[in-house]
């Protein structure tokens, strides 16, 4: 049986903005297995991002229960979730967010660094994997220097950094052209069929979908769908 | 360790490389900081130099002395000498002399004279002679062996000329003379006393060319080992037994406090003042931290889903502002050497003209002061960078989810800022009445830092309500573009108001300034045109440098009664005298019968009508108002004071503006004077015309030609008009230093518009492109721009107004009363005002272009396409 990384029951988050709620989540019940590469799929609105972001321990749900690889998310303190970012969690962003002022190969030793982890260690490792990412030629270029590919192939990197049990995409191949876009799909299914990351992406593009272990269609913040 | 290295790598690389990256908004702040930081040093250091050059001089001429007697307004008898020497107490007694004297010699100016004993005054104080030919000690001999002779310091020598051999004529307020130069002193000790201006001569040769046989200024002791450890009041008594009632014995360090006392005021405000440079350029670290804090929130929000915390973003932003003040203040270095040599000048020639004579030669880098302007100005920019980081620090990491750039809420109201500003200013007054402290109006400052806050909290109120209602208005009159900056003036919250705190303040210190300074002149004119008024000033020659000590010799008093010129004397007697509560101040017993029937008193308390006439009566006195401020007396208390050996005791008539000196006046008649207690001579004499057809521009040369004719060269005389102007400019002067400081401010505040709305530009630069790609042109857009930036300093300069009418009631009735003991008839300048006013606000749209620049640096299209 496999080992149930991600568990969460009546999941609800709810905005408010003065009298008015928008839900964003409305009593989701989701069970992701360890190694799979889930995608989320739906419409501008539909609450993927906003699963995401509860997944990744970026927001707090409003009721329901979350655990993520034994971190019961809903009851985390702020803290506790600074911790669980560094720890558990690589983020994969649709507009890259590389920090401007930062080199290629600085962003990807930064979640390392803010775990606590030898700088002299963490270049070494950050070395072999833009290596193997082919960006190897690129480490001291800043992010205004690199094209969309490498700046999201830079990204990964960085997610990856601190050997977290699970990845999360929002809509990695949002901001790519159609090539660059398979190839950043590819290197993700890549990290989940060869080692086995439990890797989750929040897109409406098709190019996930060859990768993909399970798809899980959202709407309205309710799941509608798992084929 | 490591949490350390990582976070100064994250200062490196996130805040350090941006600043290098935005290098030209970096520089305008570090020079904001660096003039404020500039302007707090040079002004400390300045003062701290006058201070020490006094207090260096006075603990010189004090030497080892335990005990100094004097008499107040006299001179005391040369016999006590040999009285105190054997007195079991007394370990060692000597005499000390002093005088101003001139050189007769084009271009001199008066330095100080010594009169002492060389035997004797080996063991109270410091000083050797240094000669070319063999160093020895035994020159100072020659003092005694050869009458006239003296020794000069090397700073007389090197300006004169002069050497070893050379004979010097010397004027005094009798009599001039010639002295041989023995020797010239060793830059040390004594010779160091007011920047090196000095000469030593033998203390009879010093009697002999003042014409004071058998009396000496005082008498300085040393205490016996035995006595010295006794309770001070226990040697005091028994001194007093041996000594006359009129003599007083006091301490030597007496003479320096009351100095430093009288500088204090002065130096305080100075310094206030300097540090509302500082203050204004807090303003502009705020608004470089509050930009990047604003325009790179999606990468806080990245570092915080990667697994930041809130405190690490905290602290890199107040590390940040707390950089921006130690880089400032390290630029400040050259423009403080440059700055500090105009304000030592000035502010040295202020100290001497008002209180006492200071000649700072050289400025020395003290240690402490460095320490405290560094302390002030990276705690002044770490104040500044609070909130930011503040802001900073919650910034929620899911915004990293977000594609485009959200807006941001502040959360404080406006209004509810508005009422807290309130509260603050409606505090301002009442604080403001509470007593001061010593002679410090604490009270005074703080109520003005409740203004300043208060108004500055009640602008985003301000800029809501008035955008709101100028909005219809703007749009009639000024189109679109103005209609939209009303509308953003409106909504833009406290991140504009910040901006608008830092005009508000600038402009506020400047009309209040502006007010005070020709309050000030108004009433100082007034004051001089009544009470200054003569045609004809004469004097002792060096008679006001020497405090009017020596009176005028009676063979001159018959001479000037026998003028045959048709004017009326008005002669007065002089004595300066030091009140119990340790401050200097005039006693002037003057002929006010005939002075009245020229001149004026300007008057707070009484009636002239009444008062005059028991006045010339001798029923009494009148004090100048910072007199009676300082004194802590009132009209129907009693004046007292002892004059040579009488003392003076007289009931307060009334109170009159005068700002001769910073101790005040107090003035009796002078035929009643010399009634009730001695004859005292007279100082000066100040003549009027009795005929108003005389024509004074012949008529003054030829009275002078006569008085010295009848009364001899040895008196200083100076034009009425020719007094008046110098007063006054002796009052410009004195103002210019902190006009200079105050346009510093504001250059300031102009630095912190610019990079404001730079701010606002860049925060807003996805808004404006989609203006423009809704149909709006770019002149449109920029003039938009420009409106803001006149809504912003109209508002502020507004506000500025109303903030600096109030402080400037603070300022003349309670920090000027409270400091210095005087206030001013209020009066407004307002062809100043009004010709200021717009020069500000032109100053502050020059500041707008580089804002407008920035709105099109990137491509509209890619600004829109990015989140």
């Amino acid at each position: 049986m496999q080992e149930i990384i991600i568990s969460a029951k009546k999941l609800t988050r709810i905005y408010v903005h003065g009298a008015t709620e928008v839900i964003g989540l409305s009593r989701i019940d989701l069970e992701i297995g360890l190694g799979e590469l889930v995608v989320f799929k739906g419409n501008s609105g539909s609450g993927k991002s906003t699963l995401l972001s509860l997944l990744a321990g970026l927001d707090h749900p409003t009721s329901g229960d979350l655990v993520v690889a034994e971190h019961d998310l809903a009851k985390t303190s702020e803290r506790g979730l600074t911790l669980f970012r560094r720890q558990v969690i690589g983020m994969v962003f649709q507009s890259f967010n590389l920090l401007p002022t930062l080199n290629v190969l600085e962003n990807v030793c930064l979640p390392a660094l803010l775990a606590g982890w030898p700088y002299r260690e963490i270049v070494i490792k950050a070395r072999e994997y833009l290596n193997w990412m082919g960006l190897e030629h690129r480490m001291t270029h800043l992010p205004a220097q690199l094209s969309g590919g490498e700046m999201q192939r830079t990204a990964i990197v960085r997610a990856l950094i601190n050997d977290p049990a699970i990845v999360l995409a929002d809509e990695p191949t949002g901001n790519l052209d159609s090539q660059n876009g398979e190839a950043v799909m590819a290197l993700l299914g890549e990290l989940n069929h060869k080692f086995k990351r439990t890797i989750i992406v929040a897109t409406h593009s098709r190019l996930a979908d060859p990768y993909a272990t399970r798809q899980i269609y959202l709407k309205d913040g309710r799941i509608i769908g798992q084929p | 360790m490591r949490p350390i290295f990582l976070f100064f790598r994250l200062l490196t690389w996130f805040s350090l490389r941006n600043m290098r990256r935005y290098r030209i908004r970096t520089l305008i702040v570090l020079l904001g900081i660096a003039l404020g930081a500039a302007v707090f040093s040079s002004v400390r250091l300045s003062v701290k130099a006058t201070i020490d050059s006094f207090s260096q001089s006075m603990d010189r001429v004090a030497g080892h002395s335990d005990l100094v007697l004097s008499r107040p307004a006299g001179r005391i008898a040369e016999h006590l000498i040999s009285d105190l020497t054997v007195h079991p107490d007394v370990a060692g007694a000597t005499a000390l002399m002093t005088t101003y004297v001139n050189p007769v010699i084009d271009d001199a100016e008066p330095f100080l004279l010594f009169g002492l004993d060389p035997l004797l005054d080996r063991t109270f104080r410091s000083w050797q002679v240094h000669s070319p030919e063999n160093i020895s000690n035994a020159n100072w001999l020659s003092l005694i062996a050869e009458p006239s002779t003296l020794f000069i310091s090397d700073v007389l020598a090197r300006r004169y000329g002069w050497s070893a051999g050379d004979r010097i004529t010397l004027e005094h307020s009798r009599r001039s003379a010639v002295f041989k130069v023995a020797g010239i002193l060793s830059p040390e000790g004594m010779a160091l006393v007011e920047g090196g201006r000095l000469a030593i001569t033998d203390i009879a040769s010093f009697q002999e060319f003042a014409g004071l046989h058998g009396v000496v200024d005082r008498i300085d002791l040393v205490l016996a080992p035995a006595a010295a450890k006794l309770r001070r009041e226990t040697v005091l008594q028994r001194l007093a037994v041996t000594l006359p009632e009129d003599v007083r014995i006091s301490v030597p360090s007496e003479t320096k406090e009351t100095g430093q006392a009288m500088m204090r005021s002065y130096h305080l405000n100075l310094s206030i003042l300097s540090f509302a440079s500082l203050f204004v350029g807090m303003f502009l670290v705020y608004s470089l931290v509050a930009l990047n804090a604003a325009t790179r929130r999606h990468e806080l929000a990245v570092l915080r889903s990667t697994g930041a915390s809130p405190g690490l973003l905290f602290f890199l932003f107040i590390s940040e502002g707390c950089f921006l003040g130690l880089v400032g203040w390290m630029a400040a270095f050259p423009i403080s050497s440059f700055l500090v040599k105009y304000l030592l000048s000035g502010i040295s020639r202020t100290v001497s003209t008002l209180f006492v004579r200071v000649h700072v030669e050289t400025l020395r880098l003290d240690a402490w002061e460095v320490l405290v302007s560094l302390t002030v100005t990276v705690f002044i920019s770490l104040l500044a960078s609070l909130q930011p980081a503040w802001e900073a620090m919650r910034v929620a990491p899911k915004e990293a989810l977000a594609t485009a750039r959200q807006p941001v809420a502040h959360p404080m109201t406006a209004r509810r800022l508005a009422g807290f500003a309130v509260i603050l200013i409606l505090c301002a007054w009442p604080i403001s009445r509470l007593p001061a402290v010593g002679d410090v109006p604490i009270a005074g400052y703080v109520s003005i830092i409740c203004l300043f806050v208060g108004f500055a909290l009640l602008s985003p109120y301000g800029l809501q309500k008035s955008g709101k209602l100028l909005s219809p208005v703007l749009r009639r009159f000024g189109g679109v573009s103005a209609y939209l900056a009303g509308r953003y003036v409106r909504d833009s919250g406290t991140r504009t108001a910040v901006s608008a705190g830092a005009l508000i303040t600038a402009v506020a210190l400047f009309a209040a300034l502006v007010i005070m300074i020709s309050s000030f002149r108004s009433t100082v004119e007034l004051w001089v045109q009544q009470t200054v008024s003569g045609d004809l000033f004469v004097t002792t020659r060096l008679g006001s440098i020497n405090r009017f000590r020596d009176p005028l010799p009676p063979a001159v008093v018959d001479g000037l009664k026998g003028l045959s010129a048709p004017v009326d004397l008005v002669p007065s007697r002089r004595f300066v005298l030091t009140h119990q509560k340790y401050f200097e101040y005039e006693l002037d017993a003057m002929a006010l019968d005939v002075f009245v029937r020229h001149g004026r008193f300007v008057w707070v308390d009484g009636d002239p009508e009444r008062v005059l006439p028991q006045l010339i009566a001798g029923e009494g006195v009148i004090v100048s108002e910072v007199f009676a401020n300082r004194a802590g007396l009132s009209k129907g208390d009693v004046y007292r004071a002892q004059v040579s050996n009488t003392l003076v005791e007289w009931p307060i008539l009334g109170i009159i503006r005068d700002y001769r000196t910073s101790g005040g006046v107090v003035f009796c008649h002078l035929p009643a004077f010399r009634e009730r207690y001695f004859d005292p001579g007279w100082s000066g004499v100040r003549l009027f015309f009795n005929r108003k057809t005389v024509d004074t521009a012949t008529a003054i040369p030829q009275l002078r030609s006569e008085i010295i004719d009848r009364c001899g060269n040895h008196l200083d005389m100076v034009d009425g008009n020719e007094l008046r102007r110098i007063v006054l400019r002796i009052f410009d002067e004195t103002f210019a230093v902190t006009t200079v400081l105050l346009l510093i401010a504001l250059l300031i505040a102009a630095l912190g518009i610019t990079t404001t709305l730079a701010v606002q530009v860049l925060e807003r630069s996805r808004q404006l492109n989609t203006l423009f790609a809704v149909g709006a042109d770019r002149r449109q857009i920029r003039a938009m721009i420009f409106w803001e930036a006149a809504l912003l300093v109209v508002a502020g300069e507004t506000a500025g107004l109303i903030c600096g009418f109030i402080l400037s009631y603070l300022l003349i009735y309670v920090i000027n009363v409270q400091s210095f003991g005087w206030s001013f008839i209020y009066q407004v300048n307002w062809r100043v005002l009004g010709l200021s006013l717009p020069l500000i606000v032109i100053t502050a749209l020059l500041a707008a272009i580089p804002a407008v620049k920035l709105v099109f640096r990137e491509p509209p299209a890619t600004l829109l396409r990015q989140g």
